[in-house]
């Protein structure tokens, strides 16, 4: 999924980062270490259980303000996708052959949703948004899927407290799945 | 997955090869003498052995591994053929140091279903028209 292929190259830039400023006195004579203040600037990954989600709240009708404005344009006006994903609708889809992914159906964790709007979006703008914003917008996305209720305000806690639909249907790599008989003649 | 189950992200991508001399939109010349040509790896060590086939898979042969064989690392193949100016399907199989023998795409599509697009390394066949043309087999 491209928002965990973002969180990986997050967390290298954050380990580079790191490195850095633990060869303060490089022998290439380049370079200084990062101060904390510019890791802070990196260090905005949230994990699955939503650690590091920082404070703030955001109510479903601000969210839906910020998404007419911010969103809409690519999401849809009730982010049934156009230029950009699809992101409400599609339960009970993932077990057919044509699955339709959306926040809804597919997301494991919610706190992705919040990692993801203000890490990369809007895409003409990313990091724009104030973490207040970024709360409204997923409550307001957590909303159009039927997970939130029109009222709700979303912070920290709230968010960390949605269950995802989907969450019990990822499982681990059960790879080597295929055994290849290696038949040498007369396959 | 077809279950509507999906796997978690994984990093590790397990033995894979492709010919890649001759391969799609290249073209024989003429009959005679080709040498195939290719790379494999594996990203859980080193390759131990590709096999080539050069009649649709009917039956294959060793190839020869160019040194040196270092794991997870490219690792070039070669095996001389004999091109009789037929039409031909030509592919190649990488086997790790674990003993995993790189699937076809039937296999991979039984197991994982249509809609799995990650660690694709199914076999990838050419195949080879009469006028020397090199096109996707799968297509």
């Amino acid at each position: 999924m491209r928002t965990r292929e973002l969180h990986i190259a997050m967390l290298a830039a954050v380990a580079l980062a790191c490195a850095t400023s633990a060869q303060a006195q490089s022998p290439y004579g380049i370079g200084r270490p990062a101060t904390p203040a510019e890791i802070a600037g990196w260090n905005i990954d949230i994990d699955r259980e939503g650690h590091n989600l920082p404070p703030g709240s955001g109510t479903v009708s601000h969210g839906h303000e910020v998404f007419d404005q911010q969103c809409a344009a690519c999401h849809g006006a009730k982010g049934e996708g156009g230029v950009g994903d699809r992101l409400v609708g599609g339960q009970a889809t993932l077990a057919t052959p044509n699955p339709i992914r959306t926040v809804g159906s597919y997301w494991p964790n919610a706190s992705t949703l919040f990692d993801y709007i203000r890490r990369a979006m809007p895409q003409n703008a990313p990091q724009s948004l104030s973490n207040d914003d970024v709360y409204a917008v997923s409550a307001y996305v957590l909303n159009l899927n039927g997970l939130l209720p029109a009222d709700a305000a979303l912070d920290a806690s709230t968010l960390r407290a949605v269950k995802m639909p989907n969450r019990g249907m990822f499982v681990g790599d059960t790879r080597p799945d295929v055994k290849n008989p290696a038949c040498m003649t007369g396959c | 997955m077809p279950d509507g189950s999906a796997r978690e992200f994984t990093f590790y991508m397990e033995a894979k090869s492709i010919v890649t001399r001759p391969s799609g939109g290249q073209k024989l010349n003429a009959p005679g003498f080709h040498e195939i040509s290719g790379i494999a790896w594996s990203g859980r060590g080193k390759v131990r052995r590709v096999d080539v086939s050069v009649d649709d898979g009917k039956s294959w042969q060793q190839a020869q591994l160019q040194e040196p064989v270092l794991t997870r690392a490219l690792t070039r193949f070669r095996l001389p053929w004999h091109w009789d100016g037929q039409s031909a399907v030509i592919q190649s199989r990488a086997i790790d140091e674990t003993g995993y023998v790189q699937p076809t795409l039937a296999e991979l599509l039984a197991v994982r279903g249509e809609n799995y697009f990650y660690h694709n390394n199914a076999i990838w066949p050419w195949r080879i028209a009469a006028d020397g043309e090199v096109t996707n087999a799968n297509a």
